[in-house]
Formats: structure tokens, sequence, C-alpha cells
């Protein structure tokens, strides 16, 4: 398998092919060049492998490239009893280099087209000065990429000015969950209190997204609970990722439950979680659908001040 | 009538309170092992009565305000239990007495 899969298309995003042009095989080869002489010895080759922790070591006299030797190599040097043997008797001398001022589009294609997993580089001079590797190569792509994306967020637009007093934060509630169930209701009622709001109404909420957490937990195969509070009101968004409502209607009548034994003898599944929530919030909406999803919105008015 | 008074009228042993939280006053009382019931309460700061020995019992209690748990039948609540009830600050006790002579006690206690 080729640890580079493909060479970039035309259809891939403009900053990413741009980098692939700016950036050259200088920026981003490894400039610790391990290599030995021809009449080192396959053992040597062992042991820098070991020691440097490289699958292949280029063959340098004199400044000069004579081959390459890998791990394929040296596995054949051992089937044939030759460890001792110079590395000049099994280097693969048809080297693939790559120039030190290449752009890095026509490394990634080599790299496609050739099923290696090193180019040695080779100055103007043609002297080896050091090596590229899939992994050198994709560790400066990816950081080239970091710091490209950076400098697009920073030529964004400023976000619009959020009210100072806006509050939203997102709960993940798992399926079955009993052990958390009810602490993002918790949060939410010790947020509530910390922003000065009238105990009656962070009572209200606050049963409200118990009733919400506890439907995500026992019901549903898990979603969020989103709770945003800003001076006008309090809103509450429980989303779920199925399985969906058969009946509506029917899950809004009080004493309707489709809860097991299980979740009653934990005390909840006594068909009043959607009623009470609907009770206790000056707005509600249900939405469901079978195989989809059920989200449930609740909106609390604030008083004016 | 103060919380404490409430403990010593059903013969409950504290697992988890504080001087300033057991001299709360506390004039309404909510029983029932089901949390949902306890939710549709209007009562206002109850002392919740239950024989629910899980965390929900402790959150109930915190999300509909009540100023503390009385655990009946002589129930142990496991300690995870007793330390949410810290995290919350929701006072934690429990009686031997069952739920409906608790309830009687604290009827009683609360009518003079």
């Amino acid at each position: 398998m080729n640890p580079i899969p493909l060479p970039p298309s035309d259809k891939s995003p403009l900053v990413f092919l741009e980098l692939l042009y700016k950036l050259r095989v200088r920026d981003v080869m490894s400039e610790h060049l391990f290599s030995l002489p021809r009449s080192a010895t396959m053992r040597e080759l062992q042991l820098l492998m070991a020691e440097k922790r490289i699958t292949g070591v280029p063959v340098v006299e004199n400044r000069r490239l004579y081959g390459i030797v890998t791990i394929e190599n040296l596995i054949r040097a051992y089937d044939q009893g030759a460890i001792e043997a110079p590395v000049s008797d099994f280097m693969t001398t048809a080297v693939v280099t790559v120039e030190e001022d290449m752009p890095l589009s026509i490394v990634m294609s080599y790299f496609a087209k050739y099923d290696y997993g090193r180019f040695p580089v080779l100055s103007v001079d043609n002297e080896p000065i050091g090596i590229i590797t899939a992994r050198s190569l994709s560790t400066r792509l990816l950081l080239e990429l970091f710091k490209a994306v950076a400098d697009l967020e920073a030529k964004l637009p400023p976000p619009p000015p959020v009210s100072s007093t806006c509050y939203f934060k997102t709960f993940r509630v798992q399926k079955s969950d009993f052990e958390h169930a009810g602490s993002a209701a918790t949060e939410i009622k010790n947020t509530l209190a910390a922003r000065g709001i009238p105990p009656p109404i962070i009572r209200r909420v606050a049963i409200a997204a118990y009733e919400l957490e506890i439907n995500l937990v026992v019901h549903s195969d898990g979603g969020t609970l989103t709770f945003r509070a800003d001076e006008d009101d309090i809103q509450l968004i429980a989303k779920d990722t199925g399985p969906g409502i058969a009946d509506i209607s029917k899950a809004m009548q009080e004493g309707f439950t489709t809860a097991n034994d299980w979740v009653k003898a934990l005390g909840f599944g006594a068909g009043m979680g959607l009623p009470n929530a609907k009770r206790v919030s000056d707005h509600f909406h249900i939405a469901s659908q079978l195989g989809v999803g059920t989200t449930v919105t609740i909106r609390d008015e604030l008083p004016k001040k | 009538m103060t919380l404490s008074e409430l403990w010593h009228a059903t013969d409950a042993t504290t697992l988890w309170t504080t001087p300033e939280a057991d001299a709360v006053p506390c004039a309404n009382v909510v029983a029932s092992d089901l949390m949902s019931d306890v939710l549709m309460t209007d009562e206002d700061c109850p002392l919740l009565v239950t024989s629910l020995v899980s965390d929900q019992s402790i959150r109930t209690a915190h999300v509909v305000g009540a100023v503390g748990v009385l655990i009946v039948n002589g129930k142990l609540p496991p300690p995870e239990m007793a330390k949410l009830a810290e995290t919350l600050h929701i006072p934690l006790a429990r009686t031997a007495l069952s739920k409906f002579r608790a309830c009687v006690a604290l009827g009683k206690a609360l009518a003079r």
C-alpha cells in the first residue's frame, strides 16, 4: 500500500494546492542524513537502522550517492546468510531521487507512482543532502495546513457581538446512562441561580430540563440537551437521533408510558415526563419522526427588567 | 418547624447535613418513590420522603428545591448517594419507620 494514496487533484481545496506548489523539498526533507559507505556490512546496516529507527539508508561516498539499502534488502541478506556481506552487494542502484527545489506536488506524485517509502534528496550539485519520507512529508504538510487555516481564520470578519449576558451550552446525553442522568439539569439549575434568575423560574426550567434529560436516557438512542439563556428568555432543546415517537398525542397524555420495569424501579417511567415538561414551560414544541428522532423545544420567558 | 425538628420527629439518623441546613424552616412534605410524581409537585421547599435509594432522589430533590431527603424503611443509601447529597448540599437522613409511619409522624409534628 502506498503511504500517500493519490496525488492531489484539481478539485483539492485551493489552499492545499497553493501549499503544494509553494513548499519545496528542502522545506520538508530531513537533513539528518544517515548514510553508509559501500564497504559497510549488512550487519552495520541492521545496527544503524535499529539505533536510528529508520527503514532505509542511502549509500554515500565522497558526497556521491551510489544506491540505497532498505529493510527489504536486509531481509534478503538474512535469507541468504550474507549478513556480513557489504551493502554494495544488496543495494538498489537505480535510485529515484528528488531535487531540493522540487515543489511538493511533484514529490506527492512520486509517492503515488513509485512504491517507495523514501527518496534521497540531491542538491543542485547532485550531492545527497537529505531524505524525504512519507512521514516527514505528511507531518510538515499538516503543520503548514494548520498555519494556513489559522491565517484564513484570522482574515474572517469578526463574529457579531454577542450579549455578554447570553449563556449557551450543549450537554451530550447517552442512552441508558442513569449514572449521569440529571447532571445537566443540576448544572443548568446552578447556572440560573448564579445569573440571579427568580427561584420560581429556576424551578420550572430545572424540572423541564430534568424531564427532558431523563427522557433522552430512557427512551432515545442518545442525544443532546442544549440550554440557552439571555436577558429575555431561557430555551431548552432536547434532540435525539431516534427511534422517534409513533404517536405524539399519546406520548403527551398523562400516564401513557412505554418505559420498562427497570426504568420504573429507578423512579421514572410514569408517563408524566413530556406532560410535566409542557406544564412547566411557557412555550412547548415537539416534533418527531419514526426512525429519525425527536426534538423538543421549550422556552420560558423572563420578566422584563 | 426546622428540618432538625423533623429529623427528630421521625427518629432519623443524618447521613449528611450541616447545622445551617438543619436550621432551615420546612412546612411541606412530599412522599413518593416515583420521582416522576415528585417532579409534578408544586409544594414549596418540601422535605422529600422516599425509599428510593439512588442518585436520582438527590437530583430530584435538588431540582424541585427540596430542603432535605428522608430515606424510609431503614434503607441504607449507597455512599455515592451521600456524596452527591453533600455535593448538592441536600441534607440526607434515614429512618427505620415505614413511609406511612414517617408521614404520620411528620404530619403530627407539622400540626403542632
